[in-house]
């Protein structure tokens, strides 16, 4: 039997997992929407790896990150959970070893990580708000009425984007609706988001960060030919997208997991697990902690949320 | 009588000294329990929008007191020129006589205008009834009590720099560091990363201030000097300076972003206000000590 590793990334928006062998080939993977499930969406993917996975491997580890990790590392009793700062950085070194700036835009973090010699030196993340992120886009998306799929491919076709506050979602609504009134194209519009973000991005994340290539970008809004371009143009660096950008997350896990490696055997039967979550509002103090209890074939396994520390 | 003491602000810098200044008068006093989701809410109801957050939760401690007779609030201004305190924390004297029926218990530390603790101490004879050898005896008793405590603390905090494993230098203002909804969620979950946790403020003060000055001759601000001193005196044996401070403090801003610029140290940033999500604090901590760890490696 040959031994393979499987990491998880439970974001807001996707839920992503892959199986790596011992070199970090991918056995198996698959990405699908979380839709604020996460644990029907891990149920989901594990079943989809299983399906994946060729016979002769013994499953040796399960990492997870993202930020129901704590949560599904309970559910699938996983070697290692950890941030997806860490977990980004272990996945992408894997596959580009050289890289000095990871820029990731996902649903509604986005973060930049500085590397140097192969490890992490600086970070950062935005902390007040979601805009330039993946729901502002898809929220965009929607009121101009355009597959978010399609929206990189209109981006491309324009030659003057139009200037757009993206420092804020709101603000950025009634700039959209007063450029269109005004009768910018489509394309035009939809290209100035994408710049709008790009510059956001470096205005607010890489501010005094030295942004050294190779760059990879990656995250869910690297899928976006606009945004990709305007990167480069800005930056005046190339951009290395990798088709498997978006699981890099898991692949990190997946990685540590294989670091940690023991003795013991994981299995992938997690589909007639029972694993419930009951949330409550403490009345014993004035602090109104609520408590989240997590059940495990009725059986309390952990909880928190408490600011004493009580079950 | 009974005087109302704020668990807040100024308590992490002379609760110790009240305590006993007051045990030693006999005198009752009732300390406000550590920060909680009621005291933040009291205290957010009573505060304006620009008010820090560390404000907002010493204006609830405030408020928790009202059964008090006297509630301890000081005015503390300056440690002579150059040696300024918070401009806003001055105003609390005023704010809560203007906003709270209580008698407000104060004195004024203003050594620019030659007003030192001593002085406002023994002015405080007239609201606490009592004689001024009496106030004499028991200041100065408390003073001498309170100096080995703080000496036994700096001792021990000290120490930890020399141990081993990972040593992170928290720099923040006591009455954020040890505040129950401020740096207490964040200095556990260090803890339980098995990082040694420095605290900036148990250095000595004066050694501090003078070290300072390797980094800037030019600041005026008390407190945020003490801090970058402790930051010079342990520079060789820390692994990095994590930065805890209160949206929106304008001293700790320009410091903080000081400190990153001029020195080449991990620094991890952290602004809190009674907004924040711990989930995004949580995520910081745990990289920036996993990256602290893969240089050590």
């Amino acid at each position: 039997m040959k031994k393979c590793y499987l990491g998880i990334d439970i974001g807001s928006i996707s839920t992503k997992g892959v199986i790596i062998d011992y070199n970090n080939n991918i056995l198996a993977k698959d990405y699908l929407e979380t839709n604020g499930e996460p644990i029907q969406a891990v149920k989901k993917l594990i079943k989809s790896l299983k399906e994946q996975l060729p016979d002769d491997y013994v499953l040796k580890g399960i990492g997870t990150t993202g930020s129901a990790r704590k949560l599904i590392g309970l559910m699938v009793d996983a070697s290692i959970v950890k941030n997806e700062i860490t977990a980004h950085a272990i996945g992408t070194l894997a596959i580009h070893p050289d890289v000095k700036t990871i820029l990731e835009i996902g649903g509604q973090d986005s973060k930049i990580i500085i590397l140097r010699n192969g490890i992490i030196v600086d970070y950062s993340m935005n902390t007040l708000c979601a805009a330039g992120t993946g729901a502002f886009l898809s929220s965009q998306a929607k009121r101009l009425s355009i597959p978010i799929e399609e929206f990189g491919n209109m981006a491309l076709k324009s030659k003057t984007p139009v200037k757009i506050a993206a420092r804020c979602t709101v603000f950025a609504e009634s700039d959209l609706i007063h450029k269109a009134g005004l009768g910018y194209s489509k394309e035009d519009i939809i290209a100035g988001l994408c710049k709008s973000i790009v510059l956001n991005y470096l205005n607010n994340l890489g501010k005094g960060k030295k942004i050294e290539g190779p760059i990879v970008f990656q995250g869910g809004v690297s899928k976006n030919k606009g945004v990709v371009k305007y990167f480069k143009e800005v930056l005046k660096m190339p951009i290395i997208v990798d088709p498997n950008g978006h699981l890099m997350g898991a692949m990190g896990m997946a990685i540590l997991a294989k670091q940690k490696e023991t003795d013991k055997v994981y299995n992938l039967n997690f589909h007639d697990i029972s694993f419930v979550t009951k949330g409550e509002e403490c009345n014993r103090c004035s602090n109104h902690c609520e408590i989240l209890r997590i059940y495990k074939d009725d059986e309390l396994v952990d909880a928190w949320g408490s600011k004493c520390h009580r079950v | 009588m009974k005087i109302g003491i704020p668990r807040s602000l100024y308590f992490y810098y002379y609760g110790d000294l009240w305590l006993r200044f007051f045990d030693n008068l006999n005198i009752e006093t009732k300390v406000t329990p550590p920060t909680n989701q009621e005291i933040l809410d009291l205290g957010n109801k009573l505060a304006q929008d620009e008010m820090c957050l560390s404000m907002k939760i010493y204006l609830g401690h405030i408020a928790y007191l009202k059964d008090c007779d006297y509630i301890l609030i000081p005015r503390i201004d300056n440690f002579g020129s150059n040696n300024q305190t918070c401009t806003n924390f001055l105003s609390t004297y005023d704010i809560a006589s203007n906003i709270f029926p209580n008698k407000i218990l104060n004195y004024n530390i203003d050594l620019e205008k030659k007003q030192s603790e001593y002085k406002g101490f023994l002015k405080l004879k007239k609201d606490l009834n009592k004689s001024k050898k009496e106030i004499k005896k028991a200041y100065l008793k408390a003073k001498e009590q309170v100096a080995i405590t703080k000496k036994q603390k700096i001792k021990e905090n000290i120490k930890k720099l020399n141990k081993d494993g990972l040593k992170i230098l928290l720099v923040s203002h006591p009455y954020n560091s040890y505040d129950e909804m401020i740096g207490k969620p964040i200095i556990e979950s260090l803890e339980k990363l098995n990082v040694q946790v420095i605290y900036s403020d148990l250095f000595d003060e004066e050694k501090a201030r003078i070290e300072s000055k390797k980094l800037s001759k030019e600041l005026y601000f008390k407190y945020n000097k003490e801090n970058i001193g402790s930051i010079m005196l342990s520079l060789k044996k820390i692994d990095g300076v994590i930065f805890l401070s209160s949206f929106p403090c304008g001293p700790d801003s320009l410091v903080n972003e000081l400190v990153i610029r001029k020195l080449n140290l991990p620094t991890l940033n952290l602004i809190v206000d009674d907004l924040s999500s711990d989930s995004g604090i949580q995520t910081r901590i745990e990289s920036f000590v996993d990256i602290l760890e893969a240089k050590n490696e």
